[in-house]
């Protein structure tokens, strides 16, 4: 499900099914070296996202993907996104980032850390494949987690 | 010169039927053209899109089949892939919907270690049969749908979805 009107509706039907939210996490980089980097991890995040989308469709609502900055507190922004997620009936939550930054708080585990991949310079075919193949790692990971 | 005179009247009246035919021409074509637009209209979604897969390769288990073509929503044109399950049953070729009829995920071909020979939906647990039907007592409702398949010089083309025949 994607965050629109109609999924929405969709959602508030049926919540006992739909119990999961993704939310993208990326960085916004303003200094030179870091801009091109940090656009490109952003690329590799949102791709995946619509991936993670496509497969668990009927399960997940996919969020708009939450930009932030370095100096932003971390901590504070998982806590208010859960607190509100939480709020609207959602059972888990799965933040999904290329940012390594993020990986310190893993055990939370709702951030999932997937090193960026440099997705510019690849055809689409090549690109599928390469998503396909981190979306195969991630379904275990889900699975473990609904299990609960 | 006499013999084909034509009077002053003559030619008013055959003039004003001229242009008056015309005018006539111009309101009634498009009214007509609007009322036999269904008829003129082309077919979509009954073509057939290109795949990379040989047909000899098809063997009796499903593999995955990606397929890409062009969506058009209003202004806005994308590029869609879309995936398909194919497998041989005797002769026949079966291409298999991977979206499953419960809430819409992607369907696996065992998926789930403890079932084998069953395609299983990750989300809810739902699970089909090979053919496509639903194993009952699993969430979904109803069979996987079906694509339409032809050969195109040796190669797999895949149509729309149909609802399941197997089943």
């Amino acid at each position: 499900m994607h965050w629109n009107a109609k999924d929405s509706a969709i959602f508030q039907a049926q919540k006992e099914y739909i119990d999961t939210a993704i939310i993208p996490l990326t960085l916004i980089d303003g200094s030179s070296q870091g801009f091109l980097s940090a656009a490109s991890a952003a690329e590799f995040t949102l791709s995946l996202s619509n991936m993670i989308e496509n497969q668990f469709k009927g399960r997940i609502v996919l969020f708009p993907s939450f930009s932030y900055t370095k100096k932003q507190d971390k901590q504070t922004l998982l806590n208010d996104w859960s607190e509100e997620i939480k709020n609207a009936g959602f059972k888990h939550i799965f933040f999904i980032t290329s940012d390594r930054e993020w990986s310190t708080m893993e055990e939370e585990k709702s951030v999932i850390w997937i090193p960026s991949i440099p997705l510019e310079s690849m055809d689409q075919k090549m690109k599928n494949s390469i998503l396909e193949d981190q979306l195969r790692q991630l379904i275990p990971i889900f699975a473990k987690r609904w299990a609960i | 010169m006499s013999n084909n005179k034509v009077s002053r009247r003559q030619f008013l009246s055959y003039t004003l039927t001229g242009v008056g035919g015309f005018m006539a021409a111009g309101m009634l074509m498009p009214m007509v053209r609007f009322a036999i637009d269904p008829v003129l209209q082309k077919s979509e979604g009954g073509d057939f899109v290109l795949t990379e897969k040989k047909i000899a390769d098809i063997t009796e288990v499903p593999v995955r089949v990606d397929f890409t073509f062009e969506q058009v929503d209003a202004w806005y044109k994308s590029d869609v892939t879309n995936a398909a399950w194919v497998y041989k049953e005797g002769d026949e070729i079966i291409a298999l919907s991977p979206v499953c009829k419960h809430l819409g995920c992607t369907v696996n071909w065992e998926g789930d270690p403890a079932h084998k020979n069953q395609f299983f939906c990750p989300c809810h647990a739902g699970r089909y049969e090979k053919n496509g039907a639903n194993v009952p007592k699993t969430p979904p409702l109803g069979p996987l749908d079906q694509f339409e398949v032809r050969e195109n010089e040796g190669f797999l083309e895949i149509g729309k979805a149909i609802p399941n025949t197997l089943v």
